[in-house]
C-alpha cells in the first residue's frame, strides 16, 4: 500500500492516480454527485467551461490556497483539495446566479424539470434570489420543431457546449456549433437553420448530453415518469449497442445509451435510440391466423398449434423430414435460434435449416474457417484504438453500423491512416487517407493488386508467414504471374493508388481491417474474404491488439445464429453434423438420433419447393419476398408449398403467401442473448410483456416442439444457455448471471474467462492457409452486361432496417420515407435524367419505377439504392448469381439500364 | 478546442490556412457567403457550422459587420484623450450611421482620432482629410512618434545591417542549439507578453517535446488598448523580431514560424512580408540556412480582429480557423500546440530580446536591470504625456523617471495611469514615486507591469465611466467560453451603467461576489484580470465612487 501516491481531499489521504483530474480523483473516492459540474462530461475531454467545479488546492511546499477548476486540473502528490469552503460555496453560488440572469425562470412547466442538471445544482447551492436587475438575455430564441425527434428551445441554453463537442467528439458529425462572441455567443445546427434542415444523423448524442431543456428528444420530457429503467441490446444491427429504456406500465417511454457499455460507450444511432415505436403500433399481428380457401383467419394458439403439429406430421409421413425446412432469424436471440435448429435437426429430422445470415455473411463464416478455422472476428472494436491503419472493405459502417462507424472516423479525423475499398464515395471514404472506387465485384482483383504489391516490396512477415502458415509458395507464385494491365482494367483503380495503399497496410505497426457486405454478397464473396484473410497473415496482423480480420455482421444476431448451428451442415458450436463423434455430442443432449445430411441453404429451399421437393416452410421473422433477390423466383417457390408457417411482427410481403402466421414478439418483449460482431455475448432482457395476442419466438418453437411430441422445457435463457454450453465448445463457460453488464466475448472457458482477441498462439486449424484465388467476372455481367451497361449496387440506409418492417412504424420514415436511386451526374447527364426523376430501373428480370437523386458519391456506370420499402420492392430486379461457395446471394452486383419515366409537372 | 478539427485543419497546414481562407472569403463582401462556407467545410471535411461559427467570432469576418465601412478606434487612450466624438461626427458626414463600427485599439495611442478605412489606418489630422481619404487621394501612412532609451537600449537603437546580422547568425549556429539554449537561460529572459514567465523554459520544455515537426509562434497580437510598443518593433526593427523566432526555432527544432498579426495594424503586417522576403533572399530564411542544415520558414498570418486571440490558446485555435476560444491547460503549447504539435509562444518582445541575447550573450542580458526581472522593457505613452511614444527603460528604473524625464510629464492633470493595458493596474498618480519599472516591484504593490502600455486619465474623467468602459471592453472582448467571464462582464458593465445613469446604486455586496467570481472563476486571465484595476479604482478613488453604491441591497427602480 506504501507506493501508492496519496492526495487528501479535505484533510483526508486518498490514493491517487497519476495523470488524473481532481475531480476523477474526487469522484472515484466520493461518488459523483459530490463536486457540482455542468460542463463536464464523462465521455468528452475536459472543457472547463462553467467553473463549477472549482476547489481550493494547496501544493505541498506551498501553503496558499488557491482556486482551481478541478474538472481539467491534475492531481499532484500531496496536494490538498477542499471542496466545500466558505470561499468555493460562495463561488459556485454566485456562478449560478449569473446563469440565472439569463434563463427562463419557468422550471415548473419546462420539459427538463425533474431531470434537469442546472435545476439540481440551483437547489444545491442554494439561489433565494436573483439579485441582478433583469439586463440583456437570451431568452427570445425560438423553438426548433422541424425534427421529428430532436427539439431545440435554445432559451434554455446555458453554453455548457456539451451538445457541440458531443457531435464533435463522439459522433464527429459537426453539425452544431457556437457562433457570436462573448454574451452572444448561441448553439447554432449548420449554417444557423433547423436540425431537419443540417447535416444532423440523429444520434441523439447531444440531446443526452445536453444538462437542461435546450436540445432535447421528444421522448425525454416523458421519461420523467419512469418507473424503472431496463438494459437491454438493440436488434438493428452487428455492434450490439446497450440500450436503458426507460418505461411505465410496460410502456416505453424513452431509451438512452448507459455511459458504462463497453460496447457503445453512452452512444448510439437513430435506430438504436429512436426507432422504438413500431414495438405496439397498430400494425402488430395480434392473433394466430390460418389460410381457409384462400382467406386468413384469426385462430386460437391452440388451433394454429393442432394445425400446424398435424400438417408437419403428416407431410413428413408421406415426404419425409427432408420435405420440411426452417428458416431462422438473426433478429431473434441465442436460445431461439438454438431452439429453432434444435425443432428441425431434432424433432423433424431434418438439417434443412438455415438463416438470413445465409443472404449476408454466410461467405465470412466460410471464408475465415477455411482460411483461419473460426469464423468469427479475431478482434474488438475497442482495439480501434491500438491500431495504426484501418482497412476498410466494402462496408458503409457509418450508415449500417453506425456506432462503430463513428468510431472509425473518430480514429480517421485524428489523423489515422485510412484505407477504404468501395464503389461508393462513403462518409468513410471522404475521410480516408486511401479511397479504392472500385468497380463492383472485383474485389478479389483488387486484393490480388494488394497481395502482388505487399510481396513485390517485399513487405511481407516473413516469420509469421513461416511459423504460422501454409501456402504461401503457391500464393506467391500465381500472385507475382498476375497480369497488373488487365487487374488495373477490371477494377478500374489506378495501381499507383492500389499500390500505396497496400504499403500503408504492410507497413503499420498494427492494421486492422473490416469488411461488410459488399464484400460477401458477390458471386466471389467467399474467395474475398478469403483474400482478406491472406492479406492480414502475410503482414503478420493476427493475434494481438489493434489487428485481425472484423467482419461489420449485418443484423444483430448474425453471428449468434450462426454460432447457434443455423446452418444446413453444421450444429451449434460449428460442429459437423456430418462427422458421427460430433452429431454425439447433439444426440447424447437431444435424447434423439439426428440426420447427417446437409441440408438445403434458402437459395437451396427455394429451388427445392419450385421443383416440388420441398413441401413445408417454417420461416421465422424473415420478409423474404422483399428481401430476397429476384423477387419473382421467390413468390413462385412459396406459391409451390403445401404448407408455409410464418412468425411475424407485421403483416409482411411474404405473408401474403403464408398458410399460417404466428404473431410473434419484438426484442422488447423477450429475453435471451445477442452475440454482437465482435462475439461478446450479450443480455437481453426483457422490457415489456409480449403484446396481449403475441407470443415471444421461443415460446411458440418450445410450444410447437411440445405439441409434436418432444419435451421441451419452457424458454428460458438461463437454462437454454446451461444446455448450449453443453454441446458449444466456445460457450463452454457461458450463464445467464456471468454475463453481467457487458457481456462475455466467446470463447468462454469453463471457469467464465472470454476472450477479447482470437489466434494469438495458434490458429484453430493449427497452420493458417493461404490460398490463391483467381479473380472472375460475375456471371451477371458477362451475360446482361451489354444490354445492361450500369451495374447496380444495393445497400442500407441509416434510418432503415433491411426490409424495413420495424423502421417504417417509427418516425424515421419522416426522415427519409423513400427509396432513392444513386446517379452520378455523368450518366444522368447522358440520359436526360434530372434530381427528383421518377425514373425506370430495369435489368433482366424486370423493371421497378424510383426517383433519381444525382450524387457523385457513385462513380459513372455504377448506381445505388436502398431495399427498405415495399412500394419500390427493388428485389424485383437483382439478380440470382450466388456467391460459388456459400451460397450467399450478389445484392451488390446487377446489370441495369435506367430511363425517364415521370417529370414532376410533366405528365 | 476540438481535437478533431485540429486535425482536419493539420492536414492543409500553414499552406492552404483555413483562417487565411475564411479571412478571404470574407474579403469580398464583408463576411463569408454561405456557398463559401460549405464549399470550404466540404474541402476541410468540418460542418459549415464549425466555419462558421469561426467567421462569427471576429470584427472583421462576423455577418452583423458586414455593412461596416470605417471603424473608429474605441481603445481607452482614444476614449480618454476624447477625439472619438468629434472624430464620429466627421465621420457622419461620409458615412451612414451603419456603416460606422468599432475597433479596440489601432496602436495610435499617440496621437489619438484615430479609425481605420479599406484596410489602413488614420490618426491625428487625418480626421480634416476625410475627402482625400474616401476619393482615395489620402491613404494615411506612417504616423510619427519618438522612440527613445534611457540607460542601454537593445531594441530601440538602430539595427545593425544585414551582413553584420548574418555574421551573428552564422556564429550562433556554428555554437548549437543547446549553447544557444544555455545563454537564454542565463540572460533570465522573462516574457513581455504580461505575463513574464521565464522564456528559456518554455524552450527548454519545447525542445524536449516528442514530435518532428515543432512551430515558434510570434505572438503579434497586441491588442491591449493604449499598447503599441509592438508595433513599433513589427515595423521599425522587423529583423530582431524575425531573428529571435528563427532562433527560437533553432533552439526548439521547429522549422516553421507563424507571426499572428492583428488586422488592425497593416503597415506591420507589410513590413513583415518585405522583410521575410529580404531574409529569404540573402539565404537567412528558408531551407539550409547559411549551410547550417537548419531550415526555418516564415508565415505571416493577419488576424481578423478579436482581442482575446492574444491569449495564447485562442491564438492557436485562430490559426487553425477555430473559434479562438481559450483553452484548458495542460495540455501546454509547449507539449501540444499549433495543429496539436509542440509549440512556442512569445511575444514580439521576448524574441526581439532573445536576438539581442544570443548576439551579446545571456550573461550580458542578465546584467542589466533588476533581478529577477533583467533586460530592458518597452512601455507605450499615450497621448496624455508631454511626448509621447515609445520608451527603453532598463527594468528598476523608477516609474518616476518614466513619466518625468522620458514622457515629459503630463499634457494636461492626470489622477491615474492605466498601465498593463484593460487588465494591469489602476496606478493613482500618488502611487508613481513608489514604483519602479519592473515586474516585481508592481506586483508588490497591487498592480501589474503586464505588457506595459500607460494610460493617463484626465482629473476630469469620472472613474466610475472609467469602470464601465472597462466591462464593456471585457464584455465586448470576453470569448464566452466560460461563465463567469461571458454573464459577469455583461452584468458589471449593466450594474455600471445603471448606476452612473442614476438608475439604482450598485450593492457592495453583490458588486464584491461579481468581481471575487470573475477572479476566481474565469479560465483566462482577461475575466480573470478584469477586477484587478476595478480593485484599484474602489481603494484608490472611494470617495468619488462612493454614491454610486449602496451597503444595502441593490435599490431598482
Ligand atoms: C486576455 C489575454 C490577452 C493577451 N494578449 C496578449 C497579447 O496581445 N500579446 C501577447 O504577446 N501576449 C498576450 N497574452 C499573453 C499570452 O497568452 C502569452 O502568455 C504570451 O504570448 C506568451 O509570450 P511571452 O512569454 O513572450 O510573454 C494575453 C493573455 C491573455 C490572458
Ligand atoms: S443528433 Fe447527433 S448528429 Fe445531430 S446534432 Fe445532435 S449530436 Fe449532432
Ligand atoms: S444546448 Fe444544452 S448542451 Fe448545448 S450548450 Fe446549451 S445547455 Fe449546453
Ligand atoms: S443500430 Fe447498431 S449502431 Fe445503431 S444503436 Fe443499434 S446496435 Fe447501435
Ligand atoms: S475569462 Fe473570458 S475570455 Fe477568458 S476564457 Fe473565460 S470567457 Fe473567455
Ligand atoms: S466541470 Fe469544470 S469547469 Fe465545468
Amino acid at each position: 500500500m506504501n507506493q501508492h501516491q496519496v492526495a487528501f481531499i479535505n484533510d483526508k489521504a486518498h490514493e491517487m492516480r497519476e495523470g488524473e483530474t481532481i475531480l476523477s480523483f474526487i469522484r472515484r473516492h466520493h461518488g459523483e454527485g459530490y463536486v457540482p459540474t455542468l460542463c463536464d462530461n464523462p465521455l468528452l475531454e475536459p472543457f472547463g467551461s462553467c467553473r463549477l467545479c472549482s476547489v481550493e488546492v494547496a501544493r505541498p511546499g506551498n501553503g496558499a490556497l488557491k482556486t482551481v477548476a478541478a474538472c481539467h486540473t491534475p492531481v499532484a502528490e500531496g496536494m490538498h483539495i477542499f471542496t466545500d469552503t466558505e470561499a468555493i460555496r460562495r463561488l459556485r453560488h454566485n456562478i449560478v446566479e449569473l446563469i440565472l440572469t439569463d434563463h427562463p425562470l419557468d422550471c415548473l412547466t419546462c420539459e427538463a424539470n425533474g431531470r434537469c442538471e442546472l435545476q439540481q445544482v440551483a437547489a444545491r447551492v442554494g439561489i433565494r434570489e436573483v439579485r441582478y436587475p433583469a439586463g440583456r438575455n437570451h431568452l427570445g430564441r425560438p423553438k426548433d420543431e422541424s425534427h421529428p425527434y430532436l427539439r431545440s428551445d435554445l432559451s434554455k441554453c446555458i453554453n455548457c457546449y456539451q451538445c457541440v463537442r458531443a457531435c464533435d467528439e463522439v459522433q464527429g458529425e459537426f453539425v452544431l456549433s457556437m457562433a457570436g462572441r462573448g454574451f452572444d455567443n448561441h448553439i447554432i445546427k449548420g449554417l444557423d437553420t433547423s436540425f431537419a434542415n443540417s447535416y444532423c444523423v440523429s444520434c441523439g448524442a447531444c440531446a443526452q448530453a445536453c444538462p437542461t431543456a435546450a436540445i432535447s428528444d421528444i421522448f425525454q420530457p416523458a421519461a420523467r415518469s419512469a418507473t424503472e429503467t431496463v438494459r437491454t441490446v438493440c436488434t438493428y444491427c452487428g455492434v450490439g449497442c446497450n440500450l436503458e429504456v426507460a418505461k411505465h406500465d410496460n410502456t416505453i417511454l424513452s431509451i438512452s445509451a448507459p455511459e458504462d457499455a463497453e460496447v457503445n460507450h453512452g452512444h448510439t444511432c437513430v435506430k438504436g435510440r429512436y426507432a422504438f415505436r413500431f414495438y405496439n403500433h397498430p400494425d402488430r399481428l395480434r392473433s394466430p391466423m390460418i389460410r381457409r380457401n384462400g382467406q386468413l383467419e384469426a385462430v386460437s394458439w391452440d388451433e394454429a398449434y393442432d394445425y400446424i403439429a398435424e400438417r408437419l406430421t403428416a407431410i413428413r409421413a408421406e415426404y419425409g423430414p427432408g420435405a420440411i425446412a426452417g428458416i431462422s432469424s438473426s433478429r431473434c436471440t441465442n436460445e431461439e435460434n438454438y431452439l429453432m435448429q434444435k425443432f428441425m435437426r431434432a424433432v423433424i429430422g431434418t438439417n434443412n435449416i438455415d438463416g438470413c445470415a445465409r443472404v449476408c455473411h454466410a461467405p465470412t463464416a466460410l471464408g475465415m474457417q477455411r482460411t483461419f478455422g473460426t469464423g468469427a472476428a479475431t478482434n474488438s472494436i475497442g482495439d480501434l484504438q491500438f491500431t495504426d491503419c484501418i482497412l476498410v472493405i466494402g462496408a458503409n459502417p457509418t450508415t449500417g453500423h453506425p456506432v462503430t462507424g463513428a468510431k472509425i472516423k473518430q480514429q480517421a479525423m485524428k489523423g489515422k491512416t485510412l484505407i477504404v475499398v468501395d464503389p461508393r464515395r462513403t462518409e468513410l471514404a471522404r475521410h480516408a487517407t486511401y479511397h479504392l472506387q472500385l468497380r463492383p465485384g472485383t474485389n478479389v482483383a483488387l486484393l490480388n493488386m494488394m497481395i502482388y504489391y505487399i510481396l513485390k516490396e517485399k513487405l511481407e512477415d516473413r516469420g509469421f508467414i513461416e511459423e504460422r502458415t501454409e501456402g504461401f509458395e503457391e500464393l506467391r507464385r500465381n500472385i507475382m504471374a498476375l497480369d497488373l494491365d488487365a487487374m488495373e482494367a477490371v477494377c478500374g483503380v489506378g495501381r499507383e493508388l492500389v499500390r500505396e495503399a497496400a504499403v500503408a497496410y504492410a507497413t503499420a505497426p498494427n492494421a486492422m481491417s473490416f469488411h461488410g457486405l459488399g464484400v460477401t454478397e458477390h458471386y466471389q464473396g467467399t474467395f474475398a474474404v478469403m483474400q482478406i484473410a491472406a492479406l492480414a497473415m502475410l503482414t503478420g496482423n493476427i493475434g494481438r491488439r489493434g489487428v485481425g480480420v472484423n467482419p461489420l455482421r449485418g443484423q444483430n444476431n448474425v453471428q449468434g445464429a450462426a454460432d447457434m448451428g443455423v446452418q444446413p451442415n453444421l450444429g451449434p458450436g460449428y460442429l459437423d453434423i456430418r462427422n458421427p463423434e460430433m452429431r454425439q455430442t447433439y444426440e447424447a443432449v437431444y435424447g434423439v438420433s439426428l440426420p447427417s445430411e446437409p441440408g438445403y441453404t434458402i437459395p437451396g429451399m427455394f429451388e427445392a419447393a419450385a421443383e416440388g421437393k420441398l413441401k413445408a416452410l417454417w420461416i421465422m421473422g424473415e420478409d423474404v419476398v422483399q428481401t430476397e433477390p429476384n423477387t419473382d423466383k421467390v413468390r413462385h417457390a412459396l406459391q409451390q408449398l403445401d404448407l408455409f408457417i410464418l412468425q411475424e411482427l407485421f403483416y409482411s410481403e411474404t405473408a401474403s403467401y403464408a398458410d399460417v402466421i404466428l404473431p410473434a414478439a419484438s426484442f422488447f418483449e423477450k429475453s435471451g442473448t445477442f452475440t454482437n460482431g465482435e462475439r461478446r455475448i450479450q443480455r437481453v432482457n426483457r422490457v415489456a410483456p409480449p403484446l396481449p395476442g403475441t407470443k415471444a419466438d421461443g415460446e411458440i418453437i418450445t410450444d410447437i416442439m411440445n405439441r409434436m411430441g418432444y419435451p421441451q422445457l419452457t424458454y428460458d435463457p438461463a437454462t437454454l444457455l446451461e444446455e448450449i454450453s453443453q454441446v458449444a465448445p466456445a460457450f463452454r463457460g457461458v450463464r445467464w448471471e456471468r454475463l453481467g453488464r457487458n457481456g462475455l466475448q466467446w470463447p468462454v472457458a469453463e471457469d467464465g474467462t472470454d476472450t477479447q482477441i482470437l489466434h494469438t498462439e495458434t490458429f484453430k486449424l493449427g497452420k493458417g492457409r493461404l490460398f490463391y484465388i483467381d479473380y472472375q467476372e460475375s456471371r451477371e455481367l458477362e451475360k446482361y452486361g451489354e444490354e445492361y451497361p450500369l451495374i447496380l449496387t444495393t445497400n442500407r440506409g441509416l434510418e432503415h432496417y433491411n426490409s424495413g418492417s420495424m423502421t417504417r412504424r417509427t418516425q424515421d420514415t419522416d426522415i427519409v420515407g423513400e427509396d432513392l436511386l444513386l446517379i452520378n451526374p455523368e450518366d444522368a447527364r447522358s440520359r436526360g435524367i434530372e434530381d427528383g426523376d421518377k425514373v425506370t430501373l430495369s435489368s433482366a428480370r424486370g423493371a421497378v419505377s424510383i426517383r433519381a437523386k444525382i450524387t457523385d458519391v457513385v462513380r459513372p456506370g455504377v448506381l445505388s439504392t436502398t431495399f427498405h420499402f415495399p412500394e419500390i420492392l427493388v428485389n424485383q430486379i437483382t439478380s440470382d448469381v450466388l456467391d460459388s461457395e456459400a451460397d450467399c446471394p450478389e445484392y451488390k452486383v446487377v446489370a441495369v439500364e435506367v430511363e425517364v419515366r415521370l417529370r414532376e409537372g410533366i405528365p | 478546442m476540438s481535437r478533431n478539427l485540429t486535425s482536419l485543419s493539420a492536414r492543409k497546414g500553414l499552406s492552404e490556412n483555413l483562417f487565411e481562407r475564411i479571412g478571404e472569403l470574407s474579403e469580398k463582401e464583408g463576411a463569408p457567403s454561405e456557398e463559401g462556407l460549405r464549399q470550404l467545410a466540404e474541402e476541410f471535411l468540418m460542418g459549415p457550422a464549425n466555419l462558421y461559427g469561426a467567421a462569427s467570432f471576429y470584427d472583421f469576418t462576423r455577418p452583423e459587420n458586414k455593412d461596416i465601412k470605417v471603424y473608429a478606434c474605441s481603445g481607452s487612450a482614444c476614449l480618454l484623450a476624447g477625439t472619438q466624438p468629434a472624430l464620429k461626427a466627421r465621420l457622419g458626414a461620409f458615412f451612414r450611421e451603419e456603416e460606422i463600427g468599432q475597433v479596440c485599439c489601432l496602436g495610435r495611442c499617440h496621437e489619438n482620432a484615430a479609425f481605420h478605412y479599406q484596410g489602413r489606418n488614420y490618426s491625428g489630422q487625418d480626421a480634416g482629410k476625410l475627402q482625400d481619404i474616401v476619393d482615395g487621394r489620402h491613404t494615411g501612412g506612417q504616423d510619427q512618434y519618438e522612440a527613445r532609451a534611457h540607460g542601454r537600449s537593445l531594441l530601440t537603437r538602430d539595427f545593425p545591417s544585414l551582413d553584420n546580422c548574418r555574421h551573428t547568425l552564422a556564429g550562433i549556429l556554428a555554437r548549437g542549439p543547446e549553447a544557444a539554449l544555455s545563454e537564454a537561460i542565463l540572460s533570465g529572459l522573462r516574457g513581455r507578453g504580461g505575463a513574464g514567465f521565464p522564456m528559456a523554459v518554455k524552450m527548454k520544455s519545447c525542445r524536449e517535446a516528442p514530435g518532428a515537426e515543432k512551430f515558434v509562434v510570434c505572438n503579434a497580437d497586441e491588442g491591449d488598448p493604449g499598447a503599441f510598443s509592438d508595433r513599433y518593433l513589427l515595423e521599425q526593427q522587423p529583423y530582431s523580431v524575425l531573428m529571435g523566432m528563427l532562433l527560437a526555432g533553432y533552439i526548439t527544432g521547429a522549422e516553421s514560424g507563424v507571426l499572428y498579426i492583428r488586422a488592425e495594424y497593416p503597415e506591420a503586417i507589410v513590413r513583415i512580408g518585405q522583410a521575410i522576403a529580404e531574409l529569404e533572399w540573402q539565404g537567412m530564411a528558408g531551407a539550409d540556412i547559411l549551410g547550417s542544415g537548419f531550415s526555418f520558414r516564415f508565415k505571416a498570418i493577419k488576424a481578423r480582429g478579436a482581442y482575446i486571440c492574444g491569449e495564447e490558446t485562442a491564438l492557436l485555435a485562430s490559426i487553425e480557423g477555430q473559434r479562438p476560444e481559450v483553452r484548458v491547460r495542460p495540455p501546454y503549447p509547449t507539449q501540444e500546440g499549433l495543429f496539436g504539435k509542440p509549440t512556442l509562444v512569445s511575444n514580439v518582445e521576448t524574441l526581439a530580446c532573445l536576438y539581442h541575447i544570443l548576439r551579446d550573450g545571456g550573461a550580458a542580458f542578465a546584467k542589466i536591470g533588476a533581478k529577477p526581472s533583467a533586460g530592458t522593457k518597452l512601455l507605450s505613452l499615450d497621448s496624455s504625456f508631454a511626448r509621447p511614444g515609445v520608451c527603453e527603460v532598463e527594468m528598476g528604473t523608477p516609474l518616476a523617471t518614466l513619466v518625468d524625464e522620458l514622457g515629459g510629464g503630463f499634457r494636461h492633470p492626470v489622477k491615474a495611469l492605466h498601465i498593463g493595458g484593460p487588465l494591469g493596474g489602476l496606478v493613482p498618480v500618488g502611487m508613481i514615486p513608489e514604483l519602479t519599472i519592473d515586474f516585481e516591484s508592481f506586483a508588490r504593490h497591487g498592480f501589474l507591469l503586464g505588457h506595459a502600455s500607460v494610460v493617463g486619465i484626465p482629473e476630469g474623467y469620472p472613474m466610475i465611466a472609467y469602470l464601465e468602459h472597462l466591462f464593456e471592453f471585457a464584455a465586448h472582448e470576453s470569448c464566452g467560453k466560460c461563465f463567469p467571464c461571458r454573464l459577469g462582464s455583461v452584468r458589471g458593465k449593466e450594474l455600471l451603467q445603471k448606476a452612473r445613469a442614476g438608475e439604482c446604486a450598485i450593492s457592495e455586496a453583490l458588486f464584491e461576489d461579481l468581481l471575487d467570481t470573475l477572479e476566481k472563476g474565469s479560465l483566462c486571465g482577461l475575466g480573470g484580470g478584469l477586477p484587478l484595476p476595478v480593485r484599484n479604482a474602489l481603494q484608490y478613488f472611494q470617495e468619488e465612487l462612493k454614491p454610486y453604491f449602496s451597503q444595502t441591497q441593490i435599490a431598482v427602480q
